[in-house]
């Protein structure tokens, strides 16, 4: 009897993420936590989990999501959706003494154009780099190569 | 055997041919892969490419072909093609390995500068992200059809098989049929962002670049892309191979083997498999339509781009670089270079401008392969 229980229980667990999650912005929200702020585009929420509770949790619920990407920061872990989903990151930090604090933010147009303006200049700054290298080299090697003049020898006496 | 056991075999062989298997959107396809095949054949437009695309789009929308599928775990002869080529990501490359060994970067040695010009000509790539994703395309898919601005074949079929493959055929597509129209595109907007003072702008004749310059120019730049965006370095890498081979004068058997015959071989294989990829189902939808127009925004606004930094270089620049070259910082080698060397004749006869072009337009290589590395670095 007590191992049905147990098997109900795993199994209710593991059918949390997929029917009982709230959501937010279609982004799955883990039930049973405390909203500390809630706006039209951001959500925070605690919860009395460890890191490794909540990112098992994210990785069962968004396992069917196509492009996602969870990318481990040194202090936080942020995943990201590169597609059309609503939401745009759910970040949580890893250590976490007091609770987790899980954020989700909307998909938003200055993370967008940011990005771009950011990766725009970065074209720049690879070519400018290159140009540097380029003038630098171009410079030592004419150095270089630079062969003194033979002064030809005096004609006659 | 009785009449009804004919008929029978008769409907089976009928059910082995296409006839029963037609769809409306084939016919659509042909027509497609005949208009590719006329404007390679009758108009000369980009025809190394335009050919095999055109009629790896005319094969594959027949129905019952064993080209493109897998079949008791084989690939069928394109599908192979495209696995073992465009997935692995291997024709690209080799196609930039024999770029390089074409390709003289002395203009780009000689007037370093240029490199600014190709990265501000790829505006458009950036700008066309924006509207792609308010066109309704994810971000991955808006990195691949911004990067058709960049005007470079292999760096746009590289980039999309990494993050959007279903748009690989439609990008591809827009990417070589409009660089063919670069004299259509360009001269217009280059007009438009001029005057005719600046049109006539005479730049200095290019020193001469030496040999030794020429072999370390490969080494230094593999050093930097690899060091700044290494996702590209496939590409970069063999672009910068091939042209240590050409410039060494060493390997001159290996030279002459990755600007002719390989460089052959590889491009018949990715036209027919990029071909290949087009079928009816894929193709006919809103998408590759409005890649085709974003496409054209893209290459618009790029031209814009490369034009618009020769002028504010020209602001802080004592020797005047005349703007028409800004042009070829698209890329679309030599193409946009020959464009901007006719609209220079065409306001002064006397001024030569290819050379210079040619430094920008080398430098737009470099420079959308590195857009093509931020996107990599974006989203991996």
């Amino acid at each position: 009897m007590n191992r049905l229980l147990a098997l109900v229980i795993i199994f209710l667990f593991f059918l949390v993420p997929v029917v009982g999650a709230e959501e937010f912005l279609q982004a799955p929200v883990i039930p049973g936590g405390k909203v500390i702020n809630k706006t039209d585009d951001r959500l925070e929420v605690h919860y009395n989990l460890s890191h490794k509770e909540v990112i098992e949790f994210y990785r069962e619920a968004l396992k069917d999501t196509k492009d996602i990407k969870f990318r481990e920061r040194k202090d936080e872990t942020y995943i990201e959706d590169d597609g059309r989903l609503p939401w745009h990151s759910i970040t949580f930090p890893k250590k976490c003494p007091d609770g987790i604090v899980v954020t989700i933010v909307k998909d938003n147009w200055t993370w967008i154009l940011g990005t771009l303006f950011l990766r725009f200049i970065g074209v720049f700054v690879v070519l400018l780099i290159l140009y540097l290298a380029m003038v630098t080299s171009g410079a030592i090697t004419t150095m270089l190569l630079a062969r003194p003049v033979k002064k030809s020898p005096p004609i006659g006496r | 055997m009785t009449m009804n056991e004919i008929l029978d075999m008769l409907y089976g062989i009928l059910h082995t041919t296409g006839f029963l298997n037609m769809s409306w959107k084939m016919p659509v396809m042909w027509s497609i892969g005949c208009l590719f095949l006329y404007l390679a054949i009758t108009k000369n437009f980009e025809p190394l490419l335009l050919l095999p695309i055109g009629f790896g789009i005319f094969l594959v929308n027949f129905p019952l072909v064993p080209l493109m599928g897998w079949s008791h775990d084989q690939p069928h002869l394109l599908e192979a093609f495209y696995h073992y080529g465009l997935e692995w990501e291997i024709i690209p490359c080799v196609i930039f390995l024999g770029l390089g060994a074409m390709t003289d970067f002395g203009p780009l040695i000689a007037n370093p500068k240029t490199l600014l010009v190709g990265a501000g000509a790829q505006l458009g790539v950036f700008v066309t992200f924006t509207g792609t994703i308010l066109a309704g395309f994810t971000l991955k898919e808006a990195a691949s059809v911004g990067i058709i601005g960049g005007a470079d074949g292999p760096t746009t079929i590289y980039l999309t098989q990494h993050l959007a493959p279903q748009l690989l055929g439609a990008n591809a597509l827009a990417a070589y049929s409009y660089m063919a129209m670069v004299p259509l595109i360009q001269p217009p907007i280059v007009k438009w962002l001029t005057n005719s003072k600046e049109r006539t702008i005479r730049m200095k004749q290019l020193r001469q670049v030496s040999r030794t310059e020429k072999i370390l120019y490969p080494l230094i730049t593999a050093s930097v892309i690899a060091l700044l965006v290494p996702s590209v370095m496939p590409l970069m890498g063999m672009f910068m191979l091939g042209n240590l081979m050409k410039e060494s004068g060493a390997v001159a058997r290996l030279t002459e083997t990755a600007q002719g015959a390989l460089m052959n071989v590889v491009t018949i294989f990715l036209g027919v498999s990029v071909g290949a990829t087009m079928t009816g189902d894929k193709f006919l939808s809103w998408k590759p339509l409005l890649i085709f127009s974003l496409g054209l925004l893209d290459f618009a606004v790029c031209t814009i781009g490369g034009v618009l930094t020769v002028k504010i270089m020209n602001l802080f620049l004592k020797e005047k670089i005349n703007p028409l070259i800004g042009s070829a910082g698209v890329s679309a080698v030599p193409m946009a270079a020959r464009v901007s060397q006719m609209m220079g004749q065409k306001y002064d006869k006397g001024n030569f401008l290819l050379m210079h072009a040619m430094g920008p337009n080398l430098a737009g290589v470099i420079g959308s392969a590195a857009a093509a590395g931020m996107f990599i670095a974006m989203f991996d």
